[in-house]
């Protein structure tokens, strides 16, 4: 008999190690302290999109102190931000947070972070968020294959909801607000565009559209001007053109000037800071004085004696270039901070494809 | 008579013990010379056969199928949804799957989508671990899978019926027809399996959104012996799938997928004196479409059509030594909507030889000499001993260089496709240990695989992803297999379990790759008292690294799943039965891939009827 009992202990035990689950949930997990809510409004948000489909895009904060918290939004709201967080538009209190292929406009706090409302009626693939008075103007390709159902998504700003779909060309991208009209950059969805639609922002009617060069992937507007920045098509469309750098009339809406670049050059972003736009070939740098309106000849840095991989964020603000490293786009990315002439000042580890900068202060 | 109830003692058995049918080469005659004997088969690896008992006791997919019942890892989007393995820590183009001996990866992707093999069309599923490029060309790299239809005879007229139905409207009805005189072998069967597929997320208040899916199944496979030398077979498999893609997240577009993949193979077997001579001609085709958005009429498609003429000459030289020599001619045609019209062609030329220098020693070698000119006409090889000891122990020890070809995508891709790809290389070693005694058998495998000029999509300083040939990928590892069998009075019990430790590096980060785990471990258990019989499956994989810095906050947690069935044997022929499973008993929340749960527990109900 008592061999019979340790035989049922053993066969016990045995089952159990198949019955029982020994995972991972029990893992330390270095779990990150979040700042208290409000907490936020002094410092650094850094978007970090996430892997496609992967649903972990997160949003990282740098404050004053140099101290980086990762995850903020699912730290402060419990909940994951979603998949492919394109970028984030700001208004009074509230930021706005554009998540591509979750088709959601995310309103949170700007200063806790607290999620006030999710916004998905009339979202399809949204990109860019701008704002005038009371109404935020969202920038939509639809289906990404359909060149003929793009939009801007007009949102009330107290409600929350979308009001109105603005029709435009395929692959509205970027947008910036100036003298009561709504510039929209077509880059392309899954094609390639070559105008920026005006539209007024009163009446919501499309009142132009200004030819530029292909894939219009950065426009500003500086000293009244609006400055838009053509990368061109990259060899790989077997199309391969050339990039400009337009310069337009706001009062008229007419190209004032372009610049064009050496063929098989294809720059991206464009920024604004103390009378100079920046923009990026590649992991360099270069300048242009808006006075001057002269293409550069070398960059005033290369990121990549810093050991940067793939530059995919960029942004300079009050004598700091801010740029976004995805590395391979599966892995952690990493955040460099240089000063105007390319000195390296910081560098920091975040999380998943970072894309973009906003300072919150 | 007694109808013998153990589900899992017959189901998968170990063709480890190869040694009785090595033993068969001195038989001649009709014993080795009925096709399987030596036929494609390597002497010195390790093959898991798992047969129609087990299949059906699994759900209808080749992705739950070899889940819980092989070392394999599968990553699966959702359930139902887009599914690869992980062979011994390859890339998930790295496993050849076949179908009755032709290839049938996706000439596109290079994979096939385990969610996309219907596993009731077959009625034996073999999984060999290793390389096996030299048999069974490109791809077989981590390890092959064969789909297999066994033709029988002499079994007369018999139909079987095989209905379940479970949760989130999930259904499955497969019916098989047969015909078996003594010379002449007809087996139709006609599936279907589908799907709501709208469970919810474990732990969440989400369902899953879009994932409903249904697809049919054609198996068709005969065998014809025109005379004692010379026996035709036939096969065709007709699959079509309809998947709508859950989408990761409750507001995005919604998309769908369809598959069509035909299949036909003409199979002529010869016995002359001491020659054995196999010809075997197929066509398949691969036809997919993508719907970004359901609504729309807009999709992407690829369509490739494949011609394989395969021949093979066996030569018995002395009773103990095997000659064969072979050829293979692969044609493809593909197109699709980002791939220009291509066609290109491959052609193989092989030799083998198998001897056995005594009762307890054999050795075998194999040779496969490439000729397309786009990669190198690389020469592969293999070359393996087996060493039987005792009744107790043997030992194998195998090597071989393997390779897989570039795709139609990496290729051909208009803009991004790379032409000056050469194919993946792999080299590899491993020994292995085999223990029997009575009713249980352990194989114990040590392995060394290293595969250069691996294949990736490489993000370019624009941000666009080109495929190269990139870094070297070091894996080792170790398997176990164990079974064990026995039958008291009208008891009966078994133990199957598999477990896999491996170690799966980029040479270039020293960094584990990714969605590949260290631990994998499954087990089965099965008991049987008169008409009734009961069974566990038990699945614990190993946490997975889901980035390539490999750090801990990007970890995907292990998680085990459990599955629990009980079936009831009725009638006075003992020709139906019943059952019940309850899937994932414990209620695991638990993911394969980042972000895509699978079901929590839910039941499933099932009937046979045999007529």
């Amino acid at each position: 008999m008592k061999k019979s009992i340790s035989k049922y202990v053993f066969l016990l035990l045995f089952v159990s190690v198949f019955t029982v689950s020994c995972t991972s949930d029990d893992r330390d997990d270095i779990v990150q302290e979040t700042p208290i809510s409000g907490a936020y409004n002094n410092g650094l948000f850094i978007l970090n999109e996430g892997g496609f489909g992967s649903s972990n895009a997160s949003i990282t904060f740098l404050d004053n102190d140099d101290q980086v918290y990762n995850s903020i939004f699912s730290g402060v709201n419990n909940r994951d931000l979603g998949d492919v967080a394109q970028s984030i538009g700001f208004n009074e209190d509230n930021a706005y947070v554009v998540v591509n292929n979750s088709s959601t406009i995310e309103i949170v706090n700007r200063n806790t972070f607290e999620s006030i409302a999710t916004t998905t009626s009339m979202i399809v693939n949204p990109r860019f968020i701008e704002f005038s008075d009371s109404k935020g103007f969202i920038t939509n390709w639809g289906d990404p294959n359909d060149v003929s159902d793009d939009y801007v998504a007009v949102l009330n700003l107290t409600t929350n909801q979308v009001e109105t779909k603005i029709p435009v060309a395929e692959g509205p991208e970027k947008l910036v607000i100036h003298n009561g009209k709504l510039y929209v950059a077509h880059q392309g969805g899954y094609g390639y565009g070559n105008s920026v639609t005006v539209i007024d922002v009163e009446t919501q009617a499309v009142v132009t559209s200004i030819e530029v060069a292909d894939v219009p992937s950065g426009i500003i507007v500086a000293n009244g001007s609006l400055y838009v920045l053509c990368s061109g098509k990259a060899p790989f469309t077997n199309d391969e053109t050339v990039a400009k750098l337009f310069k337009i009339n706001t009062a008229t809406d007419t190209v004032e000037a372009s610049l064009t670049f050496p063929s098989e050059i294809h720059p991206s972003f464009l920024e604004l800071d103390n009378n100079n736009l920046y923009y990026t070939i590649a992991g360099d740098v270069y300048v242009v004085s808006i006075i001057d309106f002269q293409l550069p000849t070398t960059p005033i840095f290369q990121t990549s004696n810093n050991g940067l991989e793939s530059l995919y964020g960029f942004k300079v603000n009050n004598g700091s270039i801010y740029i976004a490293d995805a590395k391979d786009y599966d892995s952690n990315g990493e955040v460099f901070i240089y000063d105007s002439t390319g000195i390296l000042q910081q560098q920091f580890s975040v999380e998943i494809i970072p894309n973009s900068f906003y300072i919150n202060n | 008579m007694k109808l013998l109830v153990f589900i899992f003692l017959t189901c998968v058995s170990f063709t480890n013990a190869l040694y009785s049918q090595t033993d068969s080469i001195n038989v001649l005659g009709e014993v080795f010379l009925t096709t399987t004997r030596l036929k494609d088969s390597v002497y010195t690896t390790n093959t898991i056969k798992l047969k129609d008992s087990v299949l059906r006791l699994n759900q209808a997919s080749l992705t739950n199928l070899l889940n819980f019942n092989s070392t394999i890892y599968l990553k699966e989007n959702g359930l139902g949804m887009v599914s690869s393995p992980s062979f011994r820590g390859t890339t998930a183009s790295q496993t050849a799957v076949l179908w009755n001996g032709i290839n049938i990866n996706s000439q596109t992707t290079g994979q096939t989508d385990f969610n996309t093999i219907n596993t009731r069309g077959f009625n034996t599923i073999e999984v060999t671990a290793g390389g096996g490029s030299v048999t069974n060309g490109s791809g077989a790299i981590g390890g092959s899978i064969n789909l297999i239809n066994e033709i029988t005879y002499n079994t007369g007229f018999t139909n079987d019926l095989f209905i379940n139905y479970g949760a989130y409207n999930t259904y499955g009805v497969n019916y098989q027809t047969q015909y078996a005189s003594k010379k002449t072998s007809v087996m139709l069967g006609l599936s279907r399996n589908a799907s709501d597929n709208n469970y919810p997320y474990p732990e969440t208040d989400q369902i899953n959104v879009n994932g409903q899916y249904h697809n049919n199944n054609v198996s068709f496979a005969s065998g014809f012996k025109l005379n004692s030398k010379n026996t035709i077979n036939v096969f065709a498999n007709l699959y079509k799938g309809r998947r709508n893609f859950s989408v990761p997240t409750p507001n995005a577009l919604r998309t769908k997928y369809t598959d069509f993949n035909t299949r036909s193979l003409i199979e002529w077997e010869s016995y002359i004196g001491d020659f054995n001579s196999n010809l075997k001609l197929a066509t398949t085709t691969e036809e997919y479409e993508y719907f970004a958005n359901i609504n729309s009429d807009f999709f992407t498609f690829g369509n490739v059509q494949n011609f394989i003429a395969k021949y093979k000459l066996d030569y018995l030289v002395s009773r103990k030594m095997l000659l064969s020599a072979g050829a293979t001619y692969t044609h493809n045609n593909g197109r699709g909507s980002d791939i220009q019209s291509k066609t290109r062609n491959l052609a193989a030329a092989t030799l083998s030889l198998k001897h056995e220098i005594s009762k307890s020693f054999l050795y075998e070698i194999g040779l496969r000499q490439e000729t397309n000119e786009d990669f190198g006409n690389p020469l592969l090889y293999s070359f393996g001993v087996h060493y039987k000891a005792s009744s107790f122990y043997q030992l194998k020890i195998n090597t071989s260089k393997n390779f897989r070809i570039p795709t139609y995508n990496d290729l051909y891709w208009t803009g991004l496709g790379n032409p000056n790809l050469k194919p993946e290389t792999s080299y590899q070693a491993e020994m292995s240990h085999l223990f029997s005694h009575k009713n249980a058998m352990l194989t114990v495998t040590g392995y060394y695989n290293q595969v250069t000029d691996l294949l990736r999509y490489v993000p370019g300083n624009d941000g666009v992803f080109r495929p190269e040939n990139t870094n070297e990928v070091e894996i080792y590892g170790l398997e176990g297999i164990f079974s064990y069998k026995k039958k008291i009075a009208s008891h009966s019990v078994s133990f199957n379990a598999t477990y896999a430790y491996t170690v799966s590096e980029n040479k270039e980060t020293d960094k584990q790759l990714i969605y590949v785990p260290f631990h994998k471990l499954t087990a089965a258990f099965g008991y049987g008292y008169k008409n009734l019989s009961a069974y566990y499956q038990y699945l614990n994989n190993g946490e997975v690294f889901t980035t390539t810095d490999t750090i801990s906050a990007n970890i995907l947690d292990s998680y085990m799943v459990a599955n629990l069935g009980i079936d009831y044997t009725l009638g006075r022929q003992k020709n139906y039965k019943i059952g019940v499973q309850i899937l994932n008993l414990w209620d695991e929340a638990y993911e394969s891939v980042l972000n895509r749960p699978l079901p929590g527990r839910n039941f499933n109900f099932y009937l046979n009827l045999n007529f």
